[in-house]
């Protein structure tokens, strides 16, 4: 008796054992595969350097400087630092009867008033009008061999971007500022006083003021811009001729 | 499954009905013992029963099983089949989504280089313009420093022949007094004469004037 028992008892577990490796019915079909959250695009176009109308940021910063004087006048570069003060060098607003400022894209900016600074050959313009764009400055001077690009209206003709390396540091050839100033290879002209020189990411590293006859261009760094920015008594009115 | 199986057991010999007969003076020799009946193998007919009974309950039982499993089996397949056209279908319909995303994606890509080409071209231009005027305004700057200096010059020739004039008619006027010296008091002359060194001083002032003019 008891080895039907044990043998009906066996029958039942095979028989379920069975039913479980039975294929199970389909589940239905989703209506749809499409995930509910959109997934984040593989690669993007370097939205980072989008623009509200295609040029880029340096181009943006860029001012062109027209300096009226008494009898003469003269053309340089400059660039915004903030919404209404851009930085340019003190040759480019000296003797000035009037200050003429112009965007990268052909826009008027009116000039309120120019202040230069005695220890090296920076000058800041107030403006009345917003700049387009400023850029950051950079934390520390760069390095040699670290790339370099100016950005600028050479000849006073159309806005130039041009590359180079920072070649090394001299005392300032001109003494027109205390202290090492920067020496690149990046190609510059008469106009392009003032126009900022900027790294890898975009910030500023320093400020273009002159050239010599081996075509190497020299850079007041931007540590002494940033200690004169941040000096208020290192700026003092432009004196103006007439 | 199975239940009893293999032969059934013979019944044996059958018991004699008379006691074998004993040779006289001894026992019996070679005389076979009498077989045990067996006491638990039921009757051959008794047993033959239940387990054909057992069998057909087996079969049944099999055959109603076998159904069963075919029948889930069918609408499992059933199932699967549906869902593999529904998978199908719906795999048909992304894959016509994709395609024509694609054919979208190009065709936008396509439209975005030629907009990019446009920008670009856009920007040139703009710059151009931006130079264009900037050099409209040097230009401007210069004829209207030109023009600032045309109008000093001229207006420091005017001075020159301004004061020239005066002097000029000043002196002529004191020739005339001096050629008749009785008819005019000498304190007055002397005061015109003064007066008329003072206008050719003016005009030799203009005069410096216009040649500091000339020389910017």
């Amino acid at each position: 008796m008891s080895r039907r028992v044990g043998a009906a008892t066996l029958v039942g577990v095979l028989a379920l054992a069975g039913c479980a490796a039975l294929p199970q019915p389909a589940p239905p079909v989703p209506g749809s595969v499409v995930p509910s959250s959109a997934p984040a695009p593989s690669a993007s176009a370097d939205g980072s350097q989008l623009s509200p109308d295609g040029f880029d940021a340096a181009q943006r910063m860029a001012v062109r400087i027209r300096n009226i004087g008494c009898g003469a006048l003269s053309t340089g570069s400059g660039f915004a630092v903030d919404e209404h003060t851009l930085v340019t060098n003190r040759h480019v607003v000296a003797d000035s009867a009037e200050l003429e400022l112009s965007t990268y894209d052909g826009r008027d900016v009116t000039a309120e008033a120019a202040s230069t600074a005695a220890l090296a050959d920076l000058a800041v313009v107030r403006t009345v009008d917003a700049l387009p764009a400023a850029p950051v400055l950079a934390d520390a001077d760069p390095a040699v061999g670290d790339p370099v690009t100016v950005v600028g209206y050479p000849l006073g003709r159309q806005l130039t971007v041009t590359d180079g390396r920072v070649v090394g540091a001299v005392t300032d050839p001109l003494n027109e500022n205390l202290g090492e100033v920067l020496v690149t290879d990046a190609p510059v002209e008469p106009g392009s006083s003032g126009s900022a020189a900027l790294d890898a990411e975009g910030r500023v590293i320093g400020v273009v003021y002159a050239k010599n006859a081996d075509d190497m261009s020299f850079l007041v760094p931007v540590s002494t811009l940033r200690d004169l920015l941040a000096d208020e008594t290192a700026f003092a009115p432009a004196p103006a001729c007439g | 499954m199975s239940g009893p199986s293999g032969p059934v057991p013979s019944p044996g010999p059958q018991p004699p009905a008379v006691p074998p007969s004993v040779p006289p003076g001894g026992w019996p020799a070679a005389a076979p013992s009498p077989q045990p009946a067996p006491t638990d193998a039921p009757p051959p007919a008794r047993r033959r029963r239940p387990a054909v009974a057992v069998l057909a309950v087996l079969l049944v039982l099999t055959l109603v099983g076998a159904g069963v499993l075919g029948t889930y089996l069918w609408r499992t397949s059933d199932s699967w089949r549906d869902t593999a056209a529904d998978w199908e279908a719906l795999a048909r319909e992304h894959g016509a989504q994709v395609a024509q995303t694609q054919a979208d994606l190009e065709a936008t890509s396509s439209e975005l280089e030629a907009t990019r080409g446009q920008l670009a071209t856009a920007q040139t231009r703009i710059t151009e313009l931006a130079d264009e005027k900037a050099q409209l305004g040097d230009t401007t700057a210069a004829q209207q420093q030109l023009a600032d200096y045309q109008t000093r010059v001229s207006r420091a020739a005017g001075d020159v022949a301004t004061a020239l004039t005066n002097c000029i008619d000043g002196q002529k006027r004191l020739i005339e007094y001096l050629g008749d010296t009785s008819r005019y008091d000498a304190d007055d002359l002397a005061r015109f004469r003064a007066d008329v060194e003072r206008v050719c001083g003016a005009a030799t002032d203009a005069n410096a004037a216009l040649q500091r003019e000339l020389a910017r």
